[in-house]
């Protein structure tokens, strides 16, 4: 008997391969047939007429370490369809770690990848230091796949202590990171990660950025006895700087035969010749044989404020800029002076004209009715002005609520839709259980459908299906996953083609302790199977199930 | 030189000012500030707003990028 059989769907089976009619069969947390009409029995029917079958889909760029220890479902992660996570991306990873180095890496954790104090402390059980026995801890709590990396920053700091934040290593501290790394390789991970970008909480470069590129290529050729992937942040904010390390990646990755990968890499309308220059180097040194994928997000970035800090955002008007500067109690004072809000308002909106702000939207706010409602909608409904609105709730909410300036980057879907197309740009970057308090970093699936496939036609359903799932299995090297082929492990997510895209986003108080973070809801996702048990559906939500496994264990 | 500087989004949702150069044999470049290092520029600058960077010499960046 079979465990799950999909009736009727439309499969499109994550290789790019025209997508066909047909059943999907599934026993033993395996796929037995992919095709053809089936009349076995099984425990499990799901008829799929009108939608696709497809392999889960794969995020390779997360930060879910903490939350999978509390939240095994990498929640709303699962819903959209992603049935595999990479985590320990960035440098920073929880394992493997000292006990007397939780503190410190845990801060900067919280600094680079702004996830609370509630997400580490109390929230599980620190039962680990090597990285073996993270993967145990990780082990039976997990609905989807992992597939962790080593993080160079705990690496350095288990072997140097606090000199790891200092210096560059001694040539017998190398040999110890190598055997350190040995030992994360054999238990599991997918690679290792290091940031050339990020600062602690005291704006001190983290460890790995103090490593001379000696060491990078010492741990460089341990990836190399497991042809496993090194993950890098370079210096996004520079072009020249970015194509020098696509030059130095492609170094290491013909050296030692590994894949190597960076992120982020964002289109800008400011600096428009970043990403053309960029994959111009990328396309140059895949054709001398290497491997250095650049990652591309697919969701456009928005800038987020609340006037209780300076953001740049008001760089351009200099009172504002000036006021937002201020002490908060001088500040508030100011605020609330008619003079002063007058000013503020004939600044913003010169002769009249509202629209600089009539766009912002309300992303959080106590009064709950507000959520996701602009500032013109609003302005007109209380009579006031735009600017006056912003000032009004501010004010009423001792500057806590936060504005939302939508779609200032990468938002461009005729220049974002060909470079997700191109074939030597790996589709990631999500941050997915990072940043949670500024914006969602989940349901950028859905919205490469939504917004590149249905809308701007810049891929075809297979070619999008393909670049979240084959592609990024292929990539990575998690070879029993990203297709639906008889033999590998059976994880397919079912979606409305017409459909599938991002909810709104909206807060949640559903961290640890009731904390804050903002997510977004899938839809067009009808349900959600890994290694063979449904995980989620549109009808039911969660299941208790938690098959999932890690990756390279 | 700097050139002009300009307000975009950077990777972590928080807005950057990009910092357009001009070097005296022609050259160009760009460089990125976020919004501590920003400030230090406005304040090295004494600007008031983003357009009083304009003519400012580029070696005022040095400061600003210090660790």
């Amino acid at each position: 008997m079979l465990d799950i059989l999909v009736k009727n769907g439309r499969i499109v089976d994550g290789s790019g391969l025209p997508a066909f009619s047909g059943d999907v069969a599934i026993a033993g947390g395996r796929l037995v047939q992919v095709g053809g009409q089936l009349s076995a029995e099984a425990r499990t029917e799901i008829d799929a007429a009108g939608r696709v079958v497809a392999p889960g889909f794969i995020d390779p760029h997360t930060h879910f370490d903490a939350q999978l220890l509390w939240d095994g479902q990498a929640r709303p992660a699962l819903e959209h369809g992603v049935t595999t996570v990479v985590h320990g991306n960035c440098s920073l990873s929880l394992a493997p770690l000292k006990v007397e180095h939780r503190a410190r890496l845990v801060k900067m954790f919280q600094q680079i990848e702004e996830m609370p104090d509630a997400a580490f402390q109390g929230a599980f059980e620190w039962t680990w230091e090597s990285f073996g026995d993270y993967v145990a801890a990780l082990r039976g709590r997990v609905a989807l796949n992992v597939a962790p990396l080593a993080g160079h920053t705990p690496i350095r700091m288990w072997v140097m202590g606090a000199d790891a934040q200092k210096r560059a290593a001694k040539p017998d501290e190398i040999r110890d990171m190598q055997d350190l790394l040995r030992e994360c390789l054999e238990a599991g991970a997918v690679g290792l990660s290091t940031s050339y970008v990020d600062m602690d909480e005291n704006f001190a470069p983290v460890p790995s950025r103090h490593a001379h590129y000696d060491e990078l290529d010492a741990l460089s050729a341990v990836l190399g006895e497991y042809g496993r992937m090194l993950q890098v942040v370079p210096e996004f904010y520079n072009t020249d700087v970015t194509v020098a390390r696509v030059d130095q990646l492609a170094e290491l990755s013909l050296a030692h035969g590994i894949p190597t990968t960076f992120s982020p890499l964002f289109d800008s309308s400011v600096v428009p010749d970043n990403v053309p220059r960029v994959l111009e180097r990328v396309a140059e040194q895949f054709a001398r044989g290497a491997r250095v994928w650049p990652q591309v997000q697919t969701r456009p970035i928005d800038i987020s404020f609340s006037l209780d800090m300076a953001s740049l955002y008001f760089i351009q008007l200099p009172m504002w800029y000036m006021l937002l500067r201020m002490p908060r109690a001088q500040k508030l004072a100011l605020l609330g002076n008619e003079g002063t809000r007058k000013g503020l308002i004939d600044a913003a909106e010169p002769g009249g004209d509202t629209q600089r702000f009539a766009g912002l939207r309300v992303r959080d706010s106590q009064d709950a009715s507000l959520i996701g409602r602009t500032l013109g909608e609003i302005a007109k409904e209380r009579g006031t002005t735009p600017a006056g609105a912003l000032l009004d709730l501010s004010l009423a909410e001792d500057l806590g609520v936060h504005f939302l300036a939508a779609r200032m980057g990468h938002e461009d879907p005729r220049r974002i839709g060909p470079i997700l197309a191109n074939d030597l740009v790996h589709v990631g970057a999500s941050d997915g259980g990072a940043h949670i308090q500024s914006f969602a970093t989940y349901g950028d699936t859905g919205y490469l459908f939504s917004e590149f496939v249905r809308k701007g036609r810049h891929l075809s359903l297979e070619h999008a299906v393909r670049k979240i799932t084959g592609d990024t299995a292929q990539i990575w090297g998690i070879g029993d996953r990203g297709l639906l082929r008889p033999g590998l492990a059976a994880d397919v997510v079912i979606f409305d083609p017409d459909t599938i895209g991002r909810a709104d986003e909206l807060p949640a108080r559903d961290m640890p302790e009731g904390g804050m973070r903002y997510v977004r809801g899938a839809r067009g996702v009808g349900a959600v199977i890994v290694n063979g048990e449904v995980t989620w559906t549109a009808e039911g939500g969660y299941t208790d199930a938690r098959p999932g496994v890690v990756a390279h264990a | 030189m700097i050139d002009e500087a300009i307000v975009s989004p950077g990777h972590d949702g928080q807005a950057v000012l990009v910092v357009r150069l001009r070097y005296a044999n022609g050259a160009t470049d760009t460089v990125t500030l976020a919004a501590e290092q920003a400030r230090k520029l406005m304040d090295d600058c004494a600007a008031e707003s983003v357009a009083e960077l304009r003519g400012q010499p580029w070696q005022r960046l040095l400061h600003v990028l210090e660790p």
